[in-house]
């Protein structure tokens, strides 16, 4: 990429209220069945928001109740049935209905059309089956938890849960198994569209790593997720057949089936869905750290190829979740080596962010503390992944609480603060409002506190030996147990405190411009929000996207005009 | 020493000892990692925080693509350090996956939600703090101990399997788990370092009552150990029973279940069974096998799997039904034990034990069969 890019001229009309000008995608029909059968991907996005900060509260309270009931060590308001279905519920809402279409679904939904410069999505029609396959998913996993409950942990290992468990593990595998195929089809639109709808001049070296992560995710939830499927598909026939008395022992070793063959199928796609939960939160923080230190990405190519190098080794790596499960040495010793392999690349990512932060001009505006946040709590998160992939300290490790902590690092460290990060930063491009500053500071440092707080004294729980899924613990543990629900307090109020200010953006915030950080992605270029075509003119892409010390957008405009 | 008092839990058995010094360099070696990126990152925020927040303005930083060679660096340091962990880790999993030899084997079967010990002198031990599956398990005979107990200083091997779900025995003291998985015999060691008591859980969910599916490990000295054995101390308020060593219930199981009838050393229909532990032996159609413990499991529970070379197919299965895992145990234990000449000898004229198939077993179609090699 040379350095000599000219400054250009917009190639926007002179006059452009000589044209009748289109109208925001929020103001393109304002009846319920415009945006129930719309194929447009933005209100398509925004659906999937509304349902998905449903799911997170649902998720996040399951969540306060089992942090709740731990502050004693015999359990302080459930039994221990109910303490089952609690943190079941909690695994299941805020993985498949919360984390897996999380910035999939919502934000690759709403921005990757518009950053390659796409009209829409390249089939917009399934984009719509995929809400609606994921609406009914969610409702089918929804009523099984509340009608009798599910009480296997998401994990749904049998024999136990195809024999011995006599709650709804049937509607609740066969929600499952819809919601995979909305996976699956919002993973193939993003793919098909990054591959054939990009504009003129975006070429992959030129394309954000927002949509190079998203890129790497889809490719997982394509090739995993049927996996997946017929693991839940097996595991639900067994289960039905047992409660209808007529038992075909598929994983059940009383009918000579196979339980570590359950275990190798479904940690094939819940490993590589550990990646679809964690690549594109990877995306986001590229795109803003870039924004908010004012810097090209250190090591673009880096970056954006250890997504998809994670994405391909993350599919091998699977039964390290199965080092203590009985398979053999040597099956061991590969598994733990790929899994050493799987950490480099996230070790370049996090090298690269810290040196884009090098000789910048930062600014702590909300999505970049999220960001920032991200770094230090995906570090750690990763850093305690290495005594799990290490096959001595895994032994000790293994189910305890030491592996809850590491994967809440990961998964709400990481993800949800990429979440967090991406709804601020895209916040006034989609709603053409602007949230409080002030508040949006205080709210994003709650959180990352909470966080910290809830989680770090698990690690310790874990090292002296606290198993995951108990309710009843030696009370030398309590005190630890207790912070850790503290720390919950912190998040609950944080998250509160996110709530109101957003919510009142609406009706009191600034009107934002059409780039009010000075981004240089082509989202920027677009009216805020959005026409419902996302650009007057197919734009020409003329440079890298994160020319930020040349000052210049995407198409070669100046980026710092709001 | 003074982490050990102060954020280390006890180190109470060899193997601890290996797993803390990986934990430990690893978290050493890692957190220098950590907080090296910490520092730059909080190095870099405060000196090149904008001046003046909210201005844009032609942004004046320096227009750096990335380096090859750093790249290259942190590329290639992080993989030869994660490689080196590997190993690491692998000699440690190595050596808490193979017990040694001479170790005595103590069973441990799981049960929601308990766990049951047989010592291989017969002693009978029940752990969990679910009062209410007791009473069914034990049927009010008084076997419960409650405590497992165990000698310092002397290699045990845990051999381990479940009659239902997934369990796992996790003694974090002495930093060694293992699943116990239905229909598998899985293997683990201890070698207790220090005498005290410790935490036993289960670590793989198994329902309602996983979290009371706990119990006491008890090391003591050799010579309380040999007591406990014999039953001049207990440890709880139950009955430390001393019924005959495993192997000799077995044999009485062996008695029982009618074995003998076709395992038997003058008119025998199926292969004798004296030294067989071990030992490599040819199967029908091809291939040889060793018989291990699991081996000897699956011909009783499934004896048509793998038949022996010279012998036909004509051994009822022993389903859960008929063999309980605990008998299956002892019959197993009794199998291992078997020296040259040890088999008992059947009389016909005896009459079938109480609880023997009151049908006799099809007669083989071939009677050519001798002594088996």
């Amino acid at each position: 990429m040379s350095t000599t890019i000219e400054p250009r001229v917009h190639e926007q009309p002179e006059h452009p209220e000589a044209h009748p000008a289109h109208v925001s995608y929020l103001q393109d029909g304002y009846s319920i069945w415009s945006w129930l059968f719309t194929v447009d991907h933005k209100r398509i996005g925004i659906l999937y928001l509304v349902f998905l900060t449903l799911f997170f509260a649902v998720g996040g309270t399951f969540a306060g109740l089992v942090r709740l009931n731990l502050i004693s060590p015999h359990g302080a308001i459930l039994d221990n049935d109910t303490y089952n279905k609690t943190f079941t519920a909690h695994g299941v809402v805020m993985l498949f209905l919360f984390l897996i279409p999380s910035i999939p679904a919502m934000m690759g939904n709403f921005f990757v059309p518009i950053m390659v410069g796409a009209k829409d999505m390249a089939f917009p029609k399934l984009n719509i089956a995929s809400w609606y396959v994921w609406m009914l998913g969610s409702f089918v996993a929804i009523w099984a938890l509340i009608t009798g409950g599910l009480d296997t942990g998401w994990t749904l290992y049998p024999p136990y849960s195809s024999r011995f468990s006599h709650t709804n593990v049937v509607p609740g595998v066969f929600g499952v198994f819809i919601l995979g195929f909305s996976s699956i089809m919002t993973g193939l639109n993003i793919l098909v569209t990054i591959h054939r709808m990009r504009a003129p001049g975006m070429t992959w070296g030129r394309l954000p790593l927002f949509c190079w992560a998203m890129y790497a995710t889809s490719l997982i939830q394509l090739l995993a997720t049927p996996v997946l499927a017929i693991t839940v598909a097996l595991l639900g026939i067994e289960a039905a057949s047992n409660a209808l008395g007529t038992p075909i022992g598929i994983f059940d070793p009383a009918m000579d089936g196979d339980p570590i063959l359950f275990q190798h199928m479904f940690w094939f796609y819940s490993h590589p869905a550990v990646y679809i939960m964690i690549i594109p939160g990877m995306g986001v923080v590229s795109e803003i750290l870039t924004c908010f230190s004012r810097k090209n990405i250190f090591g673009y190519t880096a970056v954006a190829w250890s997504s998809v190098g994670i994405a391909v080794i993350g599919f091998l790596v699977w039964a390290h979740h199965m080092f203590v499960a009985g398979i053999s040495y040597y099956a061991a010793l590969l598994f733990s080596f790929l899994t050493m392999l799987v950490a480099v690349p996230s070790a370049i990512k996090v090298f690269n962010w810290t040196s884009t932060l090098y000789r910048g001009q930062i600014s702590f505006q909300a999505p970049m503390i999220f960001a920032l946040g991200f770094l230090v709590l995906f570090t750690i998160g990763g850093l305690t992944g290495i005594p799990l992939a290490t096959l001595g300290s895994d032994i000790h490790f293994h189910d305890t609480y030491y592996v809850v902590a590491h994967f809440h690092f990961v998964m709400v460290g990481g993800m949800v603060l990429a979440y967090l990060g991406a709804l601020h930063y895209w916040w006034p491009k989609m709603f053409g409002v602007m949230y409080s500053d002030f508040w949006s500071r205080i709210g994003s440092i709650l959180i990352i506190v909470g966080y910290i707080l809830t989680f770090m004294p698990q690690f310790w729980l874990g090292y002296h030996g606290m198993p995951r899924r108990y309710p009843n613990y030696p009370p030398e543990f309590q005190f630890l147990n207790i912070m850790s629900t503290a720390g919950y307090t912190v998040q609950l109020a944080g998250f509160l405190t996110i709530a109101t200010y957003l919510t009142l953006s609406f009706f009191t915030g600034k009107k934002a411009g059409t780039n009010p950080w000075g981004a240089t992605g082509l989202e920027w270029e677009t009216a805020t929000p959005p026409i419902t075509h996302n650009f007057e003119h197919t734009p020409r892409v003329v440079c890298g996207p994160y020319e930020y010390s040349l000052n210049l957008t995407q198409t070669g405009g100046r980026a710092d005009v709001r | 020493m003074i982490l050990q008092h102060t954020i280390m839990p006890e180190q109470a058995s060899d193997m601890a000892w290996h797993v803390d010094n990986v934990i430990w360099f690893i978290t050493a070696v890692t957190g220098i990692t950590g907080i090296g990126v910490y520092l730059a990152m909080l190095v870099f925020c405060i000196a090149y925080r904008r001046r003046t927040p909210n201005a844009l303005g032609p942004a004046p930083t320096p227009r750096i693509l990335g380096s090859h060679s750093l790249e290259l660096a942190w590329t290639v340091l992080p993989l030869l350090l994660f490689l080196g962990i590997f190993g690491w880790g692998a000699w440690v999993y190595n050596k808490a996956l193979h017990p040694p030899a001479d170790a005595p084997e103590i069973y441990v079967v799981g049960k929601q939600w308990m766990w049951k010990i047989q010592y291989p002198g017969g002693q009978r031990v029940i752990l969990g703090q679910n009062s209410l599956a007791y009473s069914q398990d034990i049927g009010g005979e008084g076997f419960f101990e409650g405590v497992m107990v165990l000698p310092v200083n002397q290699p045990v091997k845990i051999v381990i399997t479940s009659e239902d779900v997934i369990h796992d025995f996790g003694v974090p003291a002495f930093r060694q788990k293992i699943d116990a998985v239905p229909g598998q015999y899985r293997a683990t060691w201890y070698q207790p370092t220090k005498i005290g008591t410790y935490d036993i859980f289960c670590d793989q969910y198994c329902g309602t009552n996983h979290s009371l599916m706990v119990g006491k490990i008890m090391v003591v000295s050799e010579k309380d150990y040999q007591d406990w054995l014999d039953g001049k101390w207990k440890t709880g308020p139950g009955k430390n029973s001393v019924d005959g060593s495993l192997a000799h219930q077995g044999r009485q199981l062996f008695q029982k279940l009618n074995c003998i009838q076709c395992h038997d050393t003058q008119k025998s229909k199926a292969p004798v069974l004296e030294e067989i532990f071990n030992t490599r032996r040819p199967l029908k159609g091809g291939g040889t096998v060793i018989a291990d413990d699991n081996y000897l499991r699956e011909s009783i529970r499934r004896p048509r799997a793998k038949v022996r070379e010279g012998w036909e197919p004509i051994m009822p299965a022993f389903g859960p039904d008929k063999v309980s895992e605990e008998d299956l145990i002892k019959v197993i234990a009794y199998i291992k034990s078997l020296k040259k000449g040890e088999m008992p000898v059947r009389t016909d004229d005896a009459p079938a034990p109480i609880g023997a198939p009151t049908e006799p077993p099809p007669p083989p179609k071939t009677t050519d069969g001798g002594t088996p090699k």
